[in-house]
C-alpha cells in the first residue's frame, strides 16, 4: 500500500472494537506497521486508562532491583520466581558461603593428595570425609533463624508454612554442599569407593539436624549433631587400626537408620517448627 | 509525558541510553496498536495487558541490540508476538475465537469501502481454521512451533492446514 493510502476511520473503529472480519483486519494490521498516521488514529481509540496502568506496572519493572547471581541461576534452571527469592536470601548459599566450602573442602581434599603415599594418608583421607559429612549439617544451621537470615521476620510472616520453607531451603543447601563435596572429592588421591563414604553420613546428619531442631534452636541442633559426628568419627578412628573405621559398612548402616529415625521424626513433628523457627 | 518529535529509531537509540522518557514516547506511539492486534490473538484482555508490559520492558533492556532499520513497529510486534506465545506456553487459555464469515459480505465492502483484489477474496473464501494458520505463519511470520502454541493446535496440524491453504490459494488464484 503507497503511504498515500489511509484506512478510512470506519475500519479503525470496527478493527478497536474488534468487529472487523479476519480478511480485512489482517490487511489493515499490515498496513499499521508502516504507517505512522494510521497508527495515531488508531491510537485514538484505544483505552487509555488500562494503558496508563500498564505504562505504571512498566515502570516499576524497570526500577525492580536486579536480582543476584544466584537467583538468576535459579530462575534460569527453572526455579519459580517466589521459591528463587527465597533460597537466594538463604546465607548458606550466598557465593561467599559456597566459596568458603568449597576453599575448606578443596583445601581437605588437596591436603589428602599430598599425604598420600606417607603415614599421614589416612588422617588426611579422614579429615576430609569428615569435613564433607558435616558441611550441610553447618550449611543448614547457617540458614536459619534469627541473626543469620535477613529474611527471618519476613519468613515468619509469610503466607508459606515454615516447615516448607524450612525443607525447601535445607534440600537446595544439601544439594549445593553435596555438589562442591562430589567435586573437591575427585582431587582425593583414591578413586574406588572411599571417595563416596562420605554421602549416607551426609544425608543422615543433615535429617538429624533436621529433626532435632523440632525441639531446639536450629544452630543448637547443628551443634550437637556436628560436634557429636566429629567427637564419635575421631573417637573410632583413634580406637580402632583403621583412620576410616567411622565410615564401614557398620556405620553405613547406623546411619540409614538415622535417616529413618529422622524421616519419622520429621513426619511427626514437622508442625513444629510453625511460627517458631526457633524457639 | 512529554511528547517528543524525534523518529522512532532515533527514540530506540536513547532508550540504549537509559533515556526513561524516550521510552515513555515510544509506549505512547506503540502501545495502542500492540494491544489492539494482541487482543485479537488472545481474547483475554489480563494476559494482553501482561504481554504488553514484558513487551516494553524488553525493550527497555533490548533497545541497544536493535538494528536500525527504520522498521521498529514490526520489531516491537515481533518481540509482543512472541512474548504472548511464551505466556500461553505457560497457561494455555482459549485463544480469541476465529470469526465465522468465511466470505467478506458485499455489505462489508462498501460500509468500509475497501476493495480486495483476488487475493483478498481467496483469503477470504478460506474457512476460518485455515485462515488462521495462514495469518499466524504469513501475516505474523511466526515458526510452525510458535504457529501452534498460539493457536493451541500440534505442529502437525499446522503444517497440513498450510499445505492446504496453500492449495485452495493456489486454485484461487489459478
Amino acid at each position: 500500500m503507497s503511504a498515500t493510502w489511509h484506512a478510512a476511520p470506519e475500519v479503525l473503529d470496527r478493527y478497536a472494537a474488534e468487529d472487523l472480519n479476519d480478511v480485512h483486519a489482517s490487511s489493515l494490521e499490515a498496513h499499521l506497521l508502516r504507517c505512522a498516521h494510521c497508527r495515531s488514529s488508531l491510537s485514538a481509540r484505544a483505552q487509555s486508562p488500562r494503558l496508563e496502568a500498564v505504562w505504571t506496572g512498566i515502570e516499576d519493572a524497570l526500577d525492580a532491583p536486579r536480582p543476584g547471581v544466584v537467583e538468576r541461576l535459579l530462575l534460569r534452571v527453572g526455579v519459580r520466581g517466589h521459591v528463587a527469592r527465597l533460597l537466594a536470601a538463604t546465607p548458606s548459599l550466598r557465593l561467599s558461603w559456597i566459596l568458603a566450602e568449597a576453599i575448606a573442602l578443596g583445601t581437605a581434599a588437596i591436603a589428602a593428595q599430598g599425604a598420600a603415599g606417607t603415614n599421614r594418608a589416612g588422617a588426611s583421607l579422614f579429615l576430609f570425609l569428615m569435613l564433607a559429612a558435616v558441611a550441610p549439617v553447618a550449611g543448614v544451621a547457617a540458614a536459619f533463624g534469627p541473626g543469620v537470615d535477613p529474611t527471618y521476620e519476613i519468613g515468619i510472616a509469610a503466607p508459606m508454612r515454615s516447615d516448607r520453607l524450612l525443607f525447601i531451603r535445607a534440600t537446595a543447601v544439601l544439594c549445593a554442599s553435596l555438589v562442591i563435596a562430589g567435586v573437591a572429592a575427585v582431587a582425593l588421591p583414591r578413586s574406588d569407593w572411599t571417595v563416596t563414604v562420605w554421602l549416607v553420613p551426609a544425608f543422615g546428619l543433615t535429617l538429624a539436624t533436621l529433626a532435632l531442631a523440632t525441639w531446639v534452636r536450629p544452630i543448637a541442633a547443628a551443634v550437637v549433631v556436628g560436634l557429636g559426628w566429629v567427637l564419635l568419627a575421631a573417637a573410632a578412628s583413634i580406637a580402632s587400626t583403621d583412620p576410616l573405621a567411622a565410615f564401614h559398612a557398620g556405620s553405613q548402616l547406623l546411619f540409614l537408620g538415622l535417616i529413618a529415625g529422622s524421616v519419622v521424626v520429621l513426619a511427626r513433628r514437622h508442625a513444629a517448627y510453625e511460627g517458631r523457627i526457633p524457639t | 509525558m512529554t511528547i517528543r518529535a524525534d523518529g522512532d529509531d532515533e527514540l530506540i537509540a536513547a532508550v540504549a541510553t537509559g533515556d526513561r522518557e524516550a521510552l515513555a514516547e515510544l509506549y505512547r506511539r506503540h502501545a495502542p496498536w500492540l494491544v489492539l492486534r494482541l487482543l485479537r490473538r488472545c481474547a483475554d484482555p489480563g494476559t494482553v495487558e501482561e504481554v504488553v508490559q514484558d513487551t516494553f520492558v524488553a525493550v527497555w533492556k533490548g533497545a541497544g541490540r536493535y538494528r536500525a532499520t527504520g522498521e521498529v513497529p514490526a520489531w516491537i510486534w515481533g518481540i509482543g508476538i512472541r512474548r504472548l506465545i511464551s505466556r500461553l506456553r505457560q497457561r494455555p487459555m482459549p485463544i480469541a475465537a476465529a470469526q465465522d464469515e468465511a466470505m467478506v459480505s458485499a455489505e462489508d465492502e462498501v460500509l468500509i469501502g475497501v476493495e480486495h483484489g483476488d487475493l483478498g477474496a481467496a483469503l477470504g473464501r478460506l474457512s476460518p481454521e485455515l485462515r488462521a494458520v495462514v495469518q499466524a505463519t504469513v501475516l505474523d511470520g511466526l515458526t510452525t512451533k510458535e504457529a501452534a502454541t498460539l493457536l493451541g493446535i500440534p505442529q502437525g496440524t499446522v503444517k497440513t492446514r498450510a499445505a492446504r491453504a496453500r492449495r485452495e490459494l493456489r486454485e484461487a488464484l489459478a
